[in-house]
């Protein structure tokens, strides 16, 4: 179903193919792991790397539906932009990437953080798929 | 019961990778390249004609990879001015990737050129996510579009190296302030170069088109090894 007042898909198509990107990752991980079912999936949304992340869970959705990863859940962290003074080297959060240092007041701030697009982890099942007889419950 | 396993990796690993080999084929060859990026409408191809009109009578050889959803009309336009010029339609996407540029060298010898365009889908915000090799993003922002740009999308003047306020003859009709425009960027990127251009009237391209061969020159400097 197409959200009818906001539809992602029209924000930015390039979540669809970032949704892609972390399904291949996430399925080399899981095979490097038995192939063990994955539950959970982080994601790290820097506010500067351009994605969307409501976008992206609705295009998550849609990538991974009828495949080995539907149901697994997409835990998005939103990483705000984080500057760090070059006067003093105090780290904090501007305001509309106001540079002045809120520490030492000097406009030398540079930004330090809330570029990422990361992968940060996987949750997986402890038992291997597919194995009758070798669970122990 | 289940078991969290930290991995800590880009999203867009396998795009940097390609894009590390585009790197890697350009800078043996001596090539300089431009990602430009911008809105729809601020000016990209009108700029590369006129950029491609002022190299035709200097040393320096060009050529174009120019992005588009739909049809072929950049390449039309491109190719009428001495260079080759490629036209990649992505279909629907929103920006091109590293892959899409790859695909497209094999239809275009990187033998013989010294700088290479790409212009990338009208977007200010997905291109920026992805690494085409070249050495320099560049923004266009044209004086149409409003000076608040910088900060409502912070992401592409985060990762530029150059930005081109650009259709500055029209700055007496448009409420712009170019000032505003560069000091919001700067927040964003300190060490964002700009040059003011036009394709119509002063200021010109001029500035802009010596940019580009002073960075081809420096490149080649710092890669002796290049073979032009």
């Amino acid at each position: 179903m197409v959200p009818s007042v906001r539809c992602p898909l029209f924000q930015g198509i390039h979540e669809l193919s970032i949704a892609e990107s972390i399904a291949d990752s996430v399925r080399q991980h899981a095979a490097l792991r038995g192939g063990r079912r994955v539950r959970r999936i982080g994601v790290r949304v820097g506010d500067t790397s351009g994605v969307n992340a409501e976008a992206l869970d609705f295009c998550f959705a849609i990538v991974v539906r009828g495949t080995d990863l539907e149901g697994a859940a997409l835990d998005l962290e939103r990483v705000p932009v984080r500057f760090r003074c070059e006067a003093c080297g105090h780290e904090f959060e501007p305001a509309e990437f106001d540079p002045r240092c809120p520490a030492c007041g000097v406009e030398r701030g540079r930004l330090s953080g809330g570029d990422e697009l990361s992968l940060a982890y996987l949750e997986l099942d402890d038992e291997e798929p597919g194995r009758p007889g070798e669970t122990t419950g | 019961m289940t078991e969290r396993v930290p991995v800590r990796e880009n999203v867009l690993k396998e795009n940097d990778r390609v894009a590390a080999g585009l790197r890697a084929a350009f800078g043996g060859r001596g090539i300089f390249c431009v990602n430009l990026i911008s809105s729809p409408g601020a000016g990209k191809t009108s700029i590369l004609e006129g950029t491609l009109e002022a190299l035709r009578g200097s040393s320096v050889r060009a050529a174009v990879l120019t992005g588009d959803i739909q049809t072929e009309r950049d390449a039309d336009r491109l190719r009428r001015h001495g260079f080759p010029a490629l036209q990649i339609t992505t279909g629907g996407t929103c920006h091109l990737d590293a892959a899409m540029v790859r695909r497209a060298l094999d239809s275009l010898p990187l033998d013989g050129i010294d700088v290479l365009f790409i212009e990338n889908v009208g977007n200010l915000v997905c291109p920026a996510s992805y690494d085409l090799g070249e050495d320099v993003k560049v923004v266009v922002l044209s004086v149409t579009e409003g000076d608040d740009k910088p900060l409502k999308y912070p992401g592409i003047f985060r990762r530029a190296g150059l930005m081109l306020l650009h259709k500055m003859d029209l700055l007496p009709h448009a409420r712009f302030d170019p000032a505003a425009a560069v000091a919001d960027a700067r927040r964003v990127q300190p060490d964002l170069e700009v040059v003011e251009t036009s394709c119509y009237g002063a200021p010109g391209l001029g500035a802009w088109i010596a940019w580009v061969q002073r960075r081809l020159e420096a490149k080649r400097a710092a890669e002796p090894h290049a073979q032009p």
